[in-house]
């Protein structure tokens, strides 16, 4: 990168123009005796303006990338920050309320400007024919049938923010946007009161969340129980003909026990029923800006604050509370709202159950390619396959996944094992099991990449000591080799994990989800259920930005989805690259 | 790795030296109190252990070739042709000429129907009688004789000039095992027989019932002379159903006759309202009679065939007035139309002759004068010829497939849009016989009864008649097309649509968003890949790769879901300051490597290295920057205002666009001319200069340069316009939100770590002392990097290259959700595409198992391993080859 080129060294005879330049430089130069270092160069040979092309290729990259995290990481954070709710008064007339959720440049077109008055027509054309506009949330879905709505600068006459707009999150139908215009308590109107209303709120909420826990824990079980019996009676058919009297004997007993879970599930149902009807006993009439009111039971609200009387406390209060929702709860309003722990527990346990299988197949092989194999064509191949392995689209291994694992292998599984359950397919169909064999055969070349090069880097000597005292191979590799390159080898495990758990295409098709009714891992008996389909963070992103009846609605969900999935990955990434570089500096001079 | 290799060569001589050693009786000696054997434990762990790793290093080989040999078992069965299952022969005691033959779905019915109005149903695989009608035609004798697509509904023509209509199908029902009636009669192992019912046993433990039902209406006066040709139609909808005939008499008069039925939803009456026109007189010469009519369901066209060789298309559209729209001939001179039939769906019409042509029609919007409607009849499909005339024609209920039969009595399966001969059957017996055949509503046999009562049935398997490598990768003309064409439409609104299973348009589209990826990727990759090989602090370079690195992990949903949904509709809205930006930002560099070499010399050595690298991302900023401020008066001033109009060729010319298309190419062109002309001359004049001098000098060369450039891109811009060229309709049409430039930008992304890192490894691997030494003979780091460090590296750049291609032929969920997946072919980079990955992802979570779809989607897959396969293994081939080199270098 120096500059100062000496006319006596030219240029060396790259191309035949710059060549002869520097001979006559030089040939120029010598009769001048001591002025020979001036400071002049033939440009060209710097190559300034290429190396500000490669230069600024990579800082592309950079910017690139720190553009895209940034904007990931600012929308992701700034999603459950409270903001304000603005009342905005348009030049006809229109009222409308929501929060102003981005801001941008447009340029309204000719059909739009034809319809402004002369004012407004001034003002776009002050702006060179732009406008700012606001997208605000004016939610309440239920009553509008759309969530957002695009306001341009020039349509606004006056915006205030009122204090006593709230902002309802709902159970269903998304956000409420309006104020409070009645209250009843346990039957009886009351004057609205935040407090009141906040304390009678959470008593309602514990109501709502008591039933969710009698419908899906006890009334789950026994359903689970009455299929147990269903399938109990049938394979009882199949095992000794429908006619004989085992089976007869078996399918009476099985009966009486279905009847019995139908007895208690009567009584469950009915103390569900109890609780709904003191809950509609407690109501709130909600009024959206121009006076339409909804009618809902307390229960039904999730969580509400007036938005702009918060101080920074309060605000950092429902910030926090609403990650925690995030990240402790199940979707609601179709993944749109809600938490996604059961697309983090999927996708935990997906890639756990990867590891399971990845890494002694991923370290067999590269103790082969390095310990065991005589380098030669056979290496070449198998090399050559790795690479393969790596390269192939990660689609044809869910192709392969589907046809292979779930049709052929779970089709034979369910014939031998669960007969009874048939037509329903019990492994043949997509499941987590699936998927992550699915994702092992993928990931493998990285495991094994990382565990060759662990391998490769314990040194020499190492071995010989070992082998010179008299240990035999395996021994060397499995006291000496295998615990120093441990740490490589984890990384590669870390790095198979984080490609296992951003990858999506191939799990579309091996047993991923938009809603899992249940959870891999429950309290039945056998406790995993490595057939069950699951929910995954990647495809939670799909899902909600593209197949959900409003991706404005669904976005900030997929930002905060993407950025924990983001997090969940440069983590694992970066933990990944810092044992390996750490390894690399113990290693560097490794001989003893 | 060589290295290894001698140290394991190294360590077993030294294991087998060791043994040696052991034996000597020197050492025997001194050790004799311990033994010196290996343990067997040891020995028996040595071994299994090798055996384990061997065999758990070969099974990547294994997975690599299971993977593909699973994908190939699968895709095979499509391919492969059909299978007969046998045949059976029964006589009937029908007594009467057999007019019409019925069969139902499980082929173990079968009806026929005698001229004078016998029926008789019996039992197909063993010919036994099941029961008999006799339909009390009063006299007349049938004529002409035909029935709807699923064949239950018939109408008779007969020689007094009247028309019935019968209903003679099947039903079928459930019976379970408790309730079976006692008294049955044994058919054959699976049937059993009572009253006229047959009882089979279907797997569940149930029986299926089928009996069969007709049932004959009262006669209607349609002409006064015999009917010769009749079709039977019903169309409209279940709730609205239109019933309609057309019939031909002895004298060529056409008359149609349309039945709406309105049911009442208060009273649940029917209503039946039927009118018949009299169509237009057919043109017919002297001693030319109609041989078939044919009636399309909404009883909007009529067909018919006569035996001078011509077809003659009615337009009923306007059904008060019917026109004679069309007279067409088919086939050679005088060549009769011997029989026709619609394919289900009633768009292709199969014509077949006597010389035994069989020919398919599609009625297709061409604007021609010499009919009335301006549509005409196009042969669009020339199936294989039979041995003699045609006589039958009978279309299959589902598929595209019908059954001929010719005047040898052969019997042929064809299917239609795949355009082969599935089946080639051959009647017993006397040939010469008039016969009526028809295909089992399963497509999986074909019934065939002569005039004299003699029934032959084939059953078959054919799970994949419409595929063959012709339909998967040639041009296929479909229902509704002008031309041939590639087109992939697996599923359609209508049972009744064709599949169209053309991979061609997948691999099109998978190639160019591959090609738009790496025109992004490979320059930016490559030069970023060089940069931090040669060209910064090795502190610098520590931190720049790792990060690299960290963008090859991240999930390429999140940039799909980027791309789609942020990037998309922002280019949209500001594609004019993108393709500024194109422009602007390279500009911004060069001005700034410009100005950098007007700095002193001092100035230039002290910021060398994180200054200047930070000043280059600030030029990128500040021109983006630029680059979005200007759009509007960039597109103003280009693009009259609007580049998304001005895409779709309504306005403006093409001058613009190609204006910035040939401005890299004109700037070479100029550069390259200057330094032929006067580079020699300029780089003495240069040295002569002070640094800083000469920087000034090289500037306002490359000013110069840049600003010839720009008026001779325009230049042969504006001339291309002149000669009448466009870009728009070729690689820029109109715009789509979802498209190539938005997926290629974004796979870029996924792509350029990537090849970013391969490159930058394969750098790294050029040994040192090369360097060195160019730089000890004087060569500057950039000549170094040039004609040293790059050409030793070349392969395995061009296989970092390929690995990164690879990748984006592969990548998926970027492009499910960023390309719009419109599966059509086109380069123009606004527009949207479907790639094999995507196609797979969208379609196969809904693909029946072993259905057609199922397996082509399979071979799409099999199709993505192959190309990936290809392009990774020369890849691999040729980095081996390249780490070989630099070992020996």
């Amino acid at each position: 990168m120096t500059d100062i080129i000496d006319p006596k060294a030219p240029a060396s005879g790259a191309s035949a123009p710059i060549a002869t330049a520097a001979r006559e430089a030089v040939e120029e130069s010598r009769p001048q005796g001591r002025r020979v270092r001036v400071l002049s160069a033939d440009l060209s040979a710097v190559g300034e303006p290429a190396l500000w092309a490669f230069g600024g290729a990579l800082a592309l990259g950079i910017i690139l990338i720190a553009a895209f995290l940034a904007m990931v990481a600012w929308n992701g954070f700034s999603t459950f920050w409270p903001k304000p709710i603005a009342q905005v008064e348009l030049r006809d007339g229109t009222l409308l309320a929501g929060e102003p959720t981005r801001h941008n440049r447009f340029r309204p077109g000719d059909n739009v400007l034809a319809t402004l008055d002369d004012e407004q027509r001034a003002f776009v054309e002050a702006n060179d024919g732009f406008s700012d506009r606001t997208l605000y949330k004016t939610a309440n879905y239920d009553l509008y049938g759309d969530d957002f709505r695009w306001v341009a600068d020039f349509e606004v006459a006056e915006v205030t923010y009122p204090e006593d707009f709230h902002l309802f999150q709902r159970q269903q139908w998304g956000d409420f946007v309006g104020r409070v215009a009645g209250l009843v308590i346990d039957g009886e109107p009351r004057e609205f009161d935040y407090r009141l209303m906040q304390r009678e709120q959470s008593a309602a909420r514990a109501r709502f969340n008591e039933i969710r826990r009698i419908e899906q824990r006890e009334i789950g079980a026994l359903n689970h129980r009455i299929e147990r019996e269903r399938l109990a009676i049938r394979r009882a058919e199949l095992r000794h003909g429908a006619d004989s009297e085992t089976a007869q004997r078996l399918i009476a007993e099985a009966q009486a026990n279905i009847a019995a879970h139908q007895e208690e599930f009567a009584e469950l149902q009915a103390r569900v029923n109890e609780i709904r009807e003191i809950d509609r006993r407690y109501r709130v009439t909600l009024e959206e800006i121009d006076g339409r009111t909804v009618d809902t039971e307390l229960s039904q609200i999730v969580r509400f604050y007036p938005a702009n009387a918060l101080s920074f406390l309060d605000k950092l209060g429902i910030y926090v509370s609403r990650w925690w929702e995030f990240l402790s709860t199940e979707p609601r309003e179709a993944n749109t709202q809600g938490g996604v722990l059961p697309a983090i527990f999927g996708t935990v346990a997906m890639t756990m159950l990867m590891v399971v299988f990845v890494a002694p197949f991923g370290v067999i092989t590269a103790l082969y390619l390095r310990e065991y194999a005589k380098q030669g064509r056979l290496t070449s191949i198998v090399r050559i396959s790795v690479n393969n392995l790596a390269g192939v689209p990660s689609i044809v291994y869910g192709v392969f996944g589907l046809g292979f694992f779930a049709y052929t292998m779970g089709g034979s599984i369910d014939q031998l094992f669960f007969p009874e359950a048939l037509p329903n397919p019990t492994f043949g169909k997509g499941g987590i099991l699936w998927a992550s064999l699915t994702l092992a055969l993928l990931t493998v070349p990285v495991v094994i990449v990382a565990s060759e090069e662990a391998l490769s880097a314990v040194p020499r000597s190492m071995r010989e000591g070992s082998l010179a005292c008299g240990a035999s191979k395996w021994q060397t590799i499995r006291y000496v080799v295998l615990p120093k390159a441990l740490p490589g080898i984890m990384t590669g495990m870390i790095l198979a994990m984080a490609r296992g758990a951003g990858e999506v295409a191939p799990l579309m098709l091996v047993g991923v989800v938009k809603l899992a009714p249940a959870l891999p891992v429950d309290g039945f008996f056998p406790f995993i259920h490595l057939d069950r389909s699951f929910m995954h963070l990647g495809f939670h992103i799909f899902d909600v930005g593209f197949q959900s009846r409003n991706s404005e609605a669904g976005k900030p969900m997929v930002f905060v989805t993407t950025l924990l999935l983001l997090i969940l990955i440069v983590t694992m990434n970066a933990s990944a690259i810092f044992i390996r570089n750490r390894l690399k500096k113990k290693y560097a001079g490794g001989h003893f | 790795m060589a290295d290894t290799t001698r140290t394991d060569a190294h360590s077993e001589d030294y294991g087998t030296e060791l043994k040696n050693q052991q034996s000597a009786a020197a050492i025997e000696n001194r050790l004799r109190q311990r033994s010196m054997d290996t343990r067997t434990s040891v020995k028996l762990g040595e071994n299994v252990a090798r055996w384990v790793i061997t065999v758990g290093g070969l099974l990547v080989i294994v997975a690599v070739l299971g993977i593909m040999v699973f994908l190939f078992r699968v895709v095979m069965p499509m391919l492969a042709g059909g299978e007969e299952l046998g045949s059976v022969r029964h006589q009937l005691a029908t007594d009467q000429d057999v007019i019409w033959i019925n069969g139902d779905e499980f082929q173990t019915l079968g009806s026929v129907v005698g001229t004078e109005g016998r029926v008789i149903t019996f039992h197909v695989p063993t010919g036994t009688e099941v029961s008999r009608e006799e339909f009390d035609f009063e006299g007349a004798t049938v004529t002409a004789v035909s029935g709807t697509l699923a064949r239950d509904r018939v109408a008779f023509g007969f020689d007094d000039g009247t028309v019935r209509f019968a209903t003679i199908g099947f039903d079928s029902q459930s019976t379970s095992r408790r309730n079976m009636p006692p008294g049955l009669t044994e058919l054959d192992e699976r049937d059993r027989m009572l009253d006229g019912r047959v009882f089979t046993e279907v797997g569940t433990g149930d029986f299926r019932t089928l009996s069969a039902v007709s049932e004959l209406g009262p006669s209607e006066q349609i002409s006064e002379f015999p009917i010769v040709a009749i079709d039977y139609r019903v169309g409209g909808t279940r709730e609205r159903p239109v019933l309609a005939f057309a019939t031909v008499d002895s004298e060529g008069a056409v008359r149609v006759s349309r039945s709406r039925v309105q049911l009442n939803m208060m009273t649940g009456e029917e209503t039946v309202t039927t009118t018949t026109v009299e169509a237009p007189p057919l043109p017919l010469e002297d001693g030319v009679s109609v041989t078939a009519v044919l009636l399309s369901g909404n009883a909007d066209r009529a067909v018919v065939g006569a035996d001078n060789g011509f077809v003659y298309r009615y337009d009923l559209r306007n059904f008060d007035d019917p026109q004679l729209a069309e007279r067409r001939r088919v086939g050679d001179e005088g060549v009769a139309v011997t029989a026709m039939t619609f394919l289900s769906g009633e768009e292709s019409l199969v014509v077949g002759s006597e010389d035994g042509s069989i020919r398919v029609y599609f009625r297709l919007q061409t604007g021609t004068d010499e009919t009335t409607d301006g549509r005409e009849l196009v042969r669009a499909r020339t199936h294989a010829s039979m041995p003699a005339a045609v006589v039958d024609l009978s279309e299959a209920q589902r598929h595209k497939e019908f059954v001929a039969v010719d005047a040898e009595g052969n019997v042929w399966v064809i299917h239609s849009t795949s355009d082969q001969v599935l089946f080639e059957f051959a009647r017993s017996g006397d040939v010469t016989t008039e016969s009526s055949a028809m295909i089992f509503p399963r497509s999986n046999g074909v019934m065939l009864v002569s005039q004299g009562g003699e029934m032959e049935a084939w059953q078959y398997r054919n799970r994949h008649p419409e595929v063959t490598l012709g339909v998967l990768f040639g041009r296929i003309w479909y229902e509704g097309y002008d031309e041939p064409t590639f087109v992939w439409q697996s599923t359609a609104a209508v049972d009744t649509a064709e599949p169209k299973y053309s991979l061609v348009p997948l691999v099109f589209g998978t190639l160019k968003a591959a090609f738009y990826a790496m025109i992004f990727a490979a320059p930016i990759a490559l030069m970023a890949a060089v940069y931090t090989s040669e060209f910064v602090h090795r502190g610098v370079r520590a931190t720049v790769k790792p990060v690299m690195e960290m963008m090859e992990a991240l999930p390429t949903v999140v940039l799909g879901f980027i791309a789609a949904l942020v990037l998309a509709p922002f280019v949209e809205e500001w594609i004019a300051a993108v393709l500024l930006g194109f422009i602007a930002v390279p500009t911004g560099l060069m001005i700034g490597a410009f100005a950098w070499q007007m700095l002193p010399a001092r100035i230039v050595l002290r910021y060398d290295g994180m200054p200047k690298f930070l000043l280059m991302g600030l030029s990128i900023v500040v021109t983006a920057w630029i680059a979005y401020n200007l759009g509007p008066l960039f597109e103003d001033v280009l693009f009259d205002g609007s580049f998304r109009a001005w895409t779709t060729g309504r306005i403006g010319t093409g001058t613009p666009f190609m204006f910035i298309i040939l401005l890299p190419l004109s700037y070479m062109a100029v550069a390259w001319g200057f330094r032929r002309s006067m580079g020699a001359a300029f780089s003495a004049k240069m040295r002569t200069l002070e640094r800083h001098v000469a920087g000034r000098l090289d500037a306002l060369r490359w000013l110069a340069l840049f600003f010839a450039a720009l008026a001779l891109s325009y230049t042969v811009a504006s001339f291309l316009t002149l000669i009448g060229y466009d870009p728009r309709g070729g690689f820029v049409d109109s715009y789509q939100q979802r498209n190539a430039l938005v997926v290629g930008f974004v796979m870029a992304f996924a792509v350029i770590p990537n090849i970013y890192t391969l490159t930058e490894d394969a750098l790294n691997s050029v040994p040192p002392h090369l360097r060195a030494g160019s730089l000890a003979t004087g060569a500057t780091p950039w000549q170094t990097a040039m004609w040293v460090v790059l050409p030793t590296a070349a392969s395995g750049v061009f296989s970092a290259m390929m690995m990164g291609f690879g990748r984006a032929v592969g990548e998926t969920m970027i492009v499910v959700m960023a390309a719009g997946n419109t599966p059509i072919m086109e380069w123009n980079i606004f527009s949207g595409l479907r790639t094999l990955s995507a196609n797979i992802a969208i379609e196969l979570p809904e693909a029946v198992k072993d259905s057609t779809n199922y397996r082509v989607l399979f071979l799409a897959a099999l199709t993505l391993f192959l190309m990936t396969f290809f392009i990774n293994t020369l890849a691999e081939l040729v980095r081996q080859r390249f780490r070989k080199r630099a070992f020996q270098l």
